[in-house]
């Protein structure tokens, strides 16, 4: 029952979030807005008892890809001048809160050891590592491998056009 | 009480649609990546939901990639935006227009 | 086939990839000055990959556990991207704007997008279909701002960027949606489940539909998902639009057959011939009006531009209009024509923007007014240009003509439904004669008559504009054996 209405609570702020991102004028803002709503996607994803996802989400979406947009605004100094020092309380207090929902969303799965969708009386193990694991090695081999050598690339190519000198 | 696919799904739906009017109504390139990176997850939500709902990785697996490509992309497109703000110290896509309609 | 089994029929993609590992590394050690060396090592592989493909066999099978099909359909697609790429690595040693660029990453680049381009070619499984697409895109990217330092070719790359994202990620929704229907990401069982699906499901399998099509859309540069071309065309180093004019695009309509036909087509017949899947809209008759728009938006906006290289932009999308005319038949003579028309789409198109390439470097300029006199000053190069003129025309004796012939023949043996798309299609290639013979006009009529006559100084731009023309020319009025290859390769895997 809480675990339902949990649900619906990320989801108003994952909305409210997005929305934010998309309004505001100030790219800064609208990044951490975005760290928001992906970190109330990972809790959702935990709900949903997919626990990889959730993990790679965390770390992937909110941890990298955010970080590399806030390193390209600060470094082209996008944000709004004035935004910096209201931007060190809003980071505190988000943080706290991000983490906070983490850990309601990881307890609210521990104790009741089922997800949001989950039909009573059945069995499901598609969200672990190993499934996981096993789908990536054996049935998704070739997409697996033609990604590693799309990062490479992606690697080579982004420091070629960021470079200075050719 | 358990939450039915099609809450998820429309959850998916409004992130989706909140990405693309995002993408269409901001000026600013970076504004616009993160729009698609909005779309994205809201691909990838929906993607988690099915994936529940059938019992199966193969929607997992998925997500894992869209996650290795949206890394990928963002980082060269970003690499653009910054190669392209070197030459014209601007992000705005609406005076991004040297080129004749 | 398991993945270890498929390990011996995948050489061409093993080799490309040890090739573009090993032009990684040779990069690292060359100087700044000889980088350009990398493209020996590049073209060393693509021919050997071509061989690999040559003495592969023709087995049809899965590979992968079923994420993609090995097929004679795919392996034509194959031999397509790779003379191509060919064609492009020896092109841009006499690119003018590379010259001043580090040389490494964009040969090796190029060699990644082959492999993006194989895979798009023979993808079965829907995952795979929005990897391979994303890879391409994600090196067109990169190669559309090659020349860093010119904010034309950045422009270019960053509105590519984002159309591409954005367009991607409307696909990958409507993939979504797919996988969401039918709890599958397999082209052979969406199709199954998408049988069964009860009418209830129709709006989701039409919005899905919607979203995919946008998707292939935008690789192909149909209308309305064309507004990224003209300027990715025009800003993009010359080498890099040709093969985006080409490449993609071949690869592009391989996957939108495929897909379209397997996911979905309605039987398991070597080329489904209904689309009766999908209820509620009329498809056929969709995708028959967004072929004559598309060519006639190319047409119509090509005849205005003062510029070559944009012309040819717009006109490459008039040409995909001609190609998706076949698309709604879903006949096996229209996809035998959408690959004829490619092949020869291939040679002539890659060699005018060759000539536009060679003319850019030694003019210093792409617009109309930099092809005056030419045929007098250079008459070989004149003459060619003139063929490929006619040719991307659709005049007699040219591959262009047999192209159209095929093409058209198609549509009309189709039925009566479709002789306004035929007539739609025969009244634009005559709007295009106007723009190409223009080219023509500049060339021979224009400007001062030199007496002098020329030739080009290296004999690599000889041999290459001849190896464009000879095709060209000779696939006019002896097409026989590519007309039975293709014949031969049009096997489509269709599930075990």
């Amino acid at each position: 029952m809480f675990t339902s209405i949990f649900f619906y609570f990320l989801a108003s702020i994952a909305i409210a979030s997005a929305i934010f991102v998309v309004l505001n004028r100030n790219a800064v803002y609208s990044a951490i807005a975005l760290v928001l709503c992906f970190f109330s996607l990972a809790v959702i994803y935990l709900l949903l008892e997919a626990y990889v996802i959730a993990v790679l989400e965390v770390f992937i979406y909110a941890g990298a890809i955010m970080v590399l947009f806030l390193f390209v605004i600060m470094l082209l100094n996008l944000g709004l001048e004035d935004a910096f020092p209201y931007f060190r309380h809003l980071q505190r207090a988000l943080s706290l809160f991000m983490v906070g929902l983490f850990f309601v969303g990881i307890f609210l799965i521990m104790f009741n050891e089922q997800g949001i969708l989950h039909q009573p009386g059945e069995k499901f193990s598609a969200g672990d590592i190993y499934a996981l694991g096993e789908a990536l090695f054996s049935k998704y081999l070739l997409p697996f491998e033609v990604a590693s050598l799309l990062l490479l690339v992606a690697l080579i190519g982004t420091v070629y056009l960021a470079k200075r000198k050719i | 009480m358990v939450v039915p696919l099609e809450h998820v799904i429309a959850l998916s739906m409004i992130l989706f649609s909140i990405g693309v009017l995002g993408v269409l109504f901001r000026r600013n390139a970076i504004t616009i990546f993160m729009s698609i990176e909005l779309m994205l997850n809201a691909v990838n939500l929906a993607l988690v939901g099915f994936s529940r709902y059938y019992n199966s990785v193969d929607g997992q697996v998925f997500v894992f990639l869209v996650m290795t490509l949206a890394a990928a992309e963002v980082a060269v497109g970003l690499a653009i935006i910054i190669a392209l703000y070197r030459n014209r110290q601007t992000v705005n896509i609406d005076e991004i227009n040297l080129m004749k309609n | 086939m398991s993945n270890l089994h498929s390990l011996t029929h995948f050489w061409p993609e093993l080799i490309l990839t040890i090739t573009v590992l090993a032009a990684i590394i040779s990069d690292l050690i060359y100087r700044r000055e000889e980088s350009f060396k990398v493209a020996w090592w590049v073209l060393g592989g693509l021919v050997l990959t071509l061989f690999a493909i040559q003495i592969g066999g023709s087995t049809v099978s899965d590979l992968f556990m079923g994420t993609i099909a090995l097929d004679p359909f795919s392996e034509f697609f194959k031999v397509l991207v790779l003379i191509s790429t060919i064609a492009v690595v020896l092109m841009s040693f006499n690119s003018n704007e590379l010259k001043d660029y580090r040389m490494g990453e964009y040969y090796s680049v190029l060699a990644i997008m082959a492999i993006g381009l194989f895979l798009m070619a023979s993808a079965i499984d829907v995952l795979m279909v929005y990897l391979a697409l994303e890879v391409v895109s994600i090196m067109s990217f990169f190669l559309a701002g090659y020349l860093k330092k010119n904010p034309h070719s950045n422009e270019a790359s960053l509105k590519y960027v984002i159309y591409g994202a954005f367009s991607s990620g409307i696909m990958l929704y409507g993939l979504s949606i797919l996988f969401g229907l039918t709890g599958t990401t397999k082209f052979i069982g969406m199709q199954t489940a998408i049988a069964n699906l009860g009418p209830d499901s129709n709006l989701a399998l039409i919005l899905s539909a919607v979203f995919i099509l946008a998707g292939f859309g935008y690789k192909i540069s149909a209308v309305p998902f064309h507004f990224w071309t003209p300027d990715v065309y025009e800003g993009s180093p010359t080498t890099i639009t040709a093969y985006l004019s080409v490449a993609p695009k071949a690869a592009g309509f391989a996957m939108m057959i495929r897909f379209f036909n397997q996911v979905f087509g309605d039987s398991t017949a070597l080329v489904s011939e209904t689309w009766s899947t999908i209820n509620g809209i009329p498809w056929p008759q969709l995708m028959g009006v967004l072929a004559a728009v598309t060519m006639t938006v190319g047409n119509m906006v090509a005849i205005q531009q003062d510029s070559v290289k944009r012309m040819l932009a717009y006109s490459s999308i008039a040409h995909a209009g001609y190609m998706m005319m076949a698309l709604p038949l879903m006949s096996e003579a229209g996809v035998y024509g959408i690959m004829i028309y490619l092949l020869m789409y291939l040679f002539m198109n890659l060699g005018a923007f060759f000539v536009v390439i060679y003319v850019q470097g030694k003019f210093g300029g792409e617009d109309f007014d930099n092809f005056d006199g030419l045929g007098w000053k250079m008459p070989f190069v004149g003459v060619v240009m003139t063929l490929f003129m006619f040719s991307l025309t659709g005049l007699p004796p040219t591959a262009g003509f047999i192209g159209k012939f095929y093409l058209f023949a198609a549509v009309i043996k189709a039925g009566t439904q479709y002789y306004w798309l035929a007539i739609v299609g025969a009244l634009n290639s005559v709007v295009s004669l106007y723009y190409y013979i223009r080219v023509v006009k500049h060339m021979f009529l224009k400007g001062e008559r030199s007496e002098s006559v020329e030739m080009p100084a290296s004999s690599l731009v000889t041999i290459l504009l001849l190896a464009m023309a000879l095709p060209t020319f000779i696939l006019g009025w002896y097409f026989a054996p590519v007309v039975t290859w293709i014949s031969e390769s049009l096997v489509i895997f269709q599930g075990m």
